[in-house]
């Protein structure tokens, strides 16, 4: 008794740095964000009162706001379904055994080890139509092509995406690959001797034992979109207008740019909320999907 | 014991990597060659530079005789070279309280925002004297550096104009010699838009376009602050017209930033275009002098008017050095300080007396002194806050030039805007 009660002090004593730096890293800000999204403050005039929910309400009418929640859907639910799809056609293609295979795998992991930032940046020549390489590629097949993606609404948004697409599908691959390996030969022998072709065993074996892998990835995957900000800062500073300003971007841009950090806390406290209720909804599905 | 040993062991650890979370953020120093004096007790004589010119390349011989003249050892931190996270940057350090760095190199916008925030230290009692303020840009001082209650906050490191830079071989090619007024302009930018090139670049993104779309409401004899006022409509009816009517420059240029438009400039894809500075990246490309780019003076519409710009040094309140930072100010405010600009990183002397000098010359003091001469010099139009106003106006112009809203809306969206900011 006397050792147990020992061995649980020194545990707790190991872990208090930990704790006590979570404390303050993340316990503090979050309750000093739900704080301050009750006041208005705007540093630069020197404004600081209680204006209790004005913020939550404010927020909601405000066209800014409503259009960077508008794109933030799309972009989650675009990107996210291009993870999935082609994620899982890559993992397939990096699956099967020919030479090479080795440096293929190597090779579509290097976007992923860029930061996000030089890659938006890099971005923002690549979609210009006069010195892009898109548009130079485009025009080997068409040589009268011009475009400046970034200057229109549904183009730029595409474009973010893509940009997106291309830096994190490769890591998503390679953790579907990791789950695929897990799945035993004998499953899809047994499957060919009973007369099931590839894409027969696919739909039956593959997807069914990759999906609570897919599931668990998404959720990180989604969490990791809804907070995205980077891309659009370095990328389109959230233009034309203000048509690629994600919602995170748009939090940013109130607190650092702005200086008005009670609204800005007001709509971190909203996407915190979010992010809480798609967590808790994704791993309760994750709960039920089990092979 | 053993035991124990492990414990104090993985305790120690802990502290360590509690410890290690606490070191501090890394500065530059000066160079070696720091004057014997200036390397002070407890950091008396040393003060800490956020500055914008660590990557010239004449930096550092900026650096050393600043160091030698002022009798202060300049340590320096580099700003961010994007505009976004140069001004959020600033406004952190400023807005925390953070007394890291002493004097700041802010831009007009910057300043503006600042200037009431209580954030500066006001300068009029112990460097901008009244002998060296007489010499400053009177109006340009007023608006941009002087708080509410009048305390004057930062010391002007030059003089720049958003000038009309035009490429003379087009020019030639147009069969013109100058541009006077809006219809030698106009003919300008239509005889030369054809096979891919125009007449007219800019810098439209959202942030920026806002210096563009204030110069030709001056131009046009508008006020900026009134968009009832049909000067004000013409003047973007004209940058409508441009994009949209006459074609005589591109759309696509609302995505870029003075980078994106420079090159293009440069690479002859447009005429002329509307910048700061005294031209470094047209020498940089051998595209700069009078038979290539070069700088003009503004043509005349309802007016000939230029505005006018600078980088100032700012004294951070929270500054713990403010002593030596003041000594700092004082050389920078004295001719030697900008001789020193102009000599190193082609700054234009703020100071009038400092201009006249024998050991400024060239074309640029020529043509400016022109434009001295013949515009109406303007500080820039901006609000207390002043980086959302420019981004909201940039946002109505976007939407105005790709037609999703009318002219009317935009001079409604604008006006309230001007009034949400003020």
């Amino acid at each position: 008794m006397y050792a147990s009660r020992k061995y649980l002090a020194i545990a707790w004593i190991l872990v208090l740095p930990a704790l006590i730096i979570r404390v303050f890293t993340t316990i503090y800000p979050i309750i000093e964000t739900f704080r301050i999204s009750l006041y208005e403050v705007k540093l630069l005039q020197g404004i600081r009162e209680f204006v209790g929910f004005d913020n939550f309400i404010q927020l909601f009418q405000d066209s800014k706001v409503i259009t960077s929640m508008g794109f933030t859907v799309i972009f989650v639910v675009g990107s996210m379904i291009g993870h999935i799809v082609l994620g899982i056609a890559l993992a397939l293609i990096l699956n099967m055994k020919f030479a090479g295979q080795k440096i293929l795998r190597t090779i579509v992991l290097l976007p992923w080890a860029m930061p996000m930032v030089v890659i938006a940046m890099a971005s923002k020549w690549a979609f210009n139509n006069d010195y892009g390489l898109i548009n130079d590629f485009v025009r080997w097949f068409n040589p009268d092509f011009n475009l400046d993606w970034l200057i229109h609404t549904n183009t730029a948004r595409f474009a973010v995406i893509a940009v997106d697409l291309w830096k994190d599908l490769p890591f998503f691959a390679i953790l579907v690959l990791a789950g695929l390996q897990f799945i035993s030969a004998e499953m899809y022998e047994a499957a060919k001797i009973d007369g099931a072709g590839p894409i027969r065993s696919f739909i039956s074996i593959t997807l069914p034992m990759l999906s609570r892998n897919i599931l668990v990835l998404s959720i990180f995957f989604t969490m990791w979109r809804i907070t995205s900000f980077d891309i659009v800062y370095a990328m389109t500073s959230g233009g034309p207008g203000e048509s690629t300003a994600l919602i995170a971007y748009r939090v940013t841009t109130e607190a650092f740019t702005n200086l008005n950090t009670g609204y800005a806390a007001s709509i971190a406290v909203v996407l915190f909320l979010v992010m809480a209720l798609l967590s808790w909804l994704s791993m309760s599905a994750a709960k039920r999907v089990d092979y | 014991m053993k035991k124990w040993s492990s414990f104090f062991m993985a305790g120690s650890l802990s502290l360590a990597v509690l410890a290690a979370g606490c070191s501090g953020g890394g500065t530059n120093a000066g160079s070696a060659a720091n004057p014997t004096d200036a390397a002070g007790s407890g950091g008396k004589d040393e003060i800490t530079l956020y500055t914008i010119q660590s990557t010239n390349p004449n930096f550092q011989a900026w650096l050393d005789e600043a160091q030698e003249k002022s009798g202060v050892k300049i340590n320096w931190v580099a700003a961010p070279t994007d505009s976004d996270t140069r001004q959020q940057k600033v406004s952190t350090i400023l807005s925390s309280g953070d007394s890291s760095v002493d004097i700041l190199e802010v831009n007009d916008e910057m300043a503006t925002s600042f200037k009431n925030a209580g954030w500066l230290e006001p300068l009029q009692d112990t460097v901008l004297t009244e002998d060296i303020m007489e010499q400053l840009p009177q109006g340009y001082m007023k608006d941009m550096l002087t708080s509410a209650k009048g305390d004057v906050l930062g010391v002007p490191s030059y003089t720049g104009y958003l000038a009309l830079w035009v490429d003379q071989k087009k020019l030639d090619a147009a069969g013109m010699n100058s541009i006077e007024n809006k219809e030698d302009f106009i003919n300008f930018l239509k005889a030369t838009t054809k096979d891919g090139q125009y007449g007219y670049g800019g810098s439209w993104e959202k942030t920026y376009v806002f210096n563009e779309i204030a110069t030709f409401v001056n131009l046009f004899g508008g006020d900026y602050y009134d968009w009832t006022n049909g000067n004000s409509r013409e003047a973007v009816k004209f940058m409508y017209d441009m994009a949209n009517t006459w074609k005589v420059t591109p759309v696509d240029q609302i995505a870029d930033k003075y980078e994106q438009m420079n090159q293009k400039f440069i690479d002859g894809k447009y005429a002329s275009v509307f910048m700061w500075g005294t031209g470094t990246d047209y020498k940089q490309a051998n595209r700069y002098g009078p038979d290539q780019i070069h700088m003009v003076n503004m043509p005349e519409f309802a007016n000939r008017s230029i505005f006018t710009d600078s980088w100032s040094y700012v004294l951070n309140s929270a500054s713990k050095n403010k002593e030596a930072a003041i000594r700092f100010l004082k050389y920078a405010a004295s001719e030697d300080g900008e001789l020193n600009g102009w000599k190193n990183f082609d700054r234009y002397p703020a100071r009038a007396d400092v201009a006249a000098n024998e050991a400024v010359t060239g074309d640029i003091k020529e043509i400016y002194t022109e434009i001295q001469a013949t515009n109406e010099v303007r500080g820039r139009p901006m609000l207390p806050q002043t980086m959302e106003f420019i981004s909201e106006m940039g946002t109505l112009f976007q939407n105005y030039i790709q037609d999703k809203i009318t002219l009317d809306e935009f001079c409604v969206k604008a006006q309230e805007a001007v009034e949400r900011y003020q």
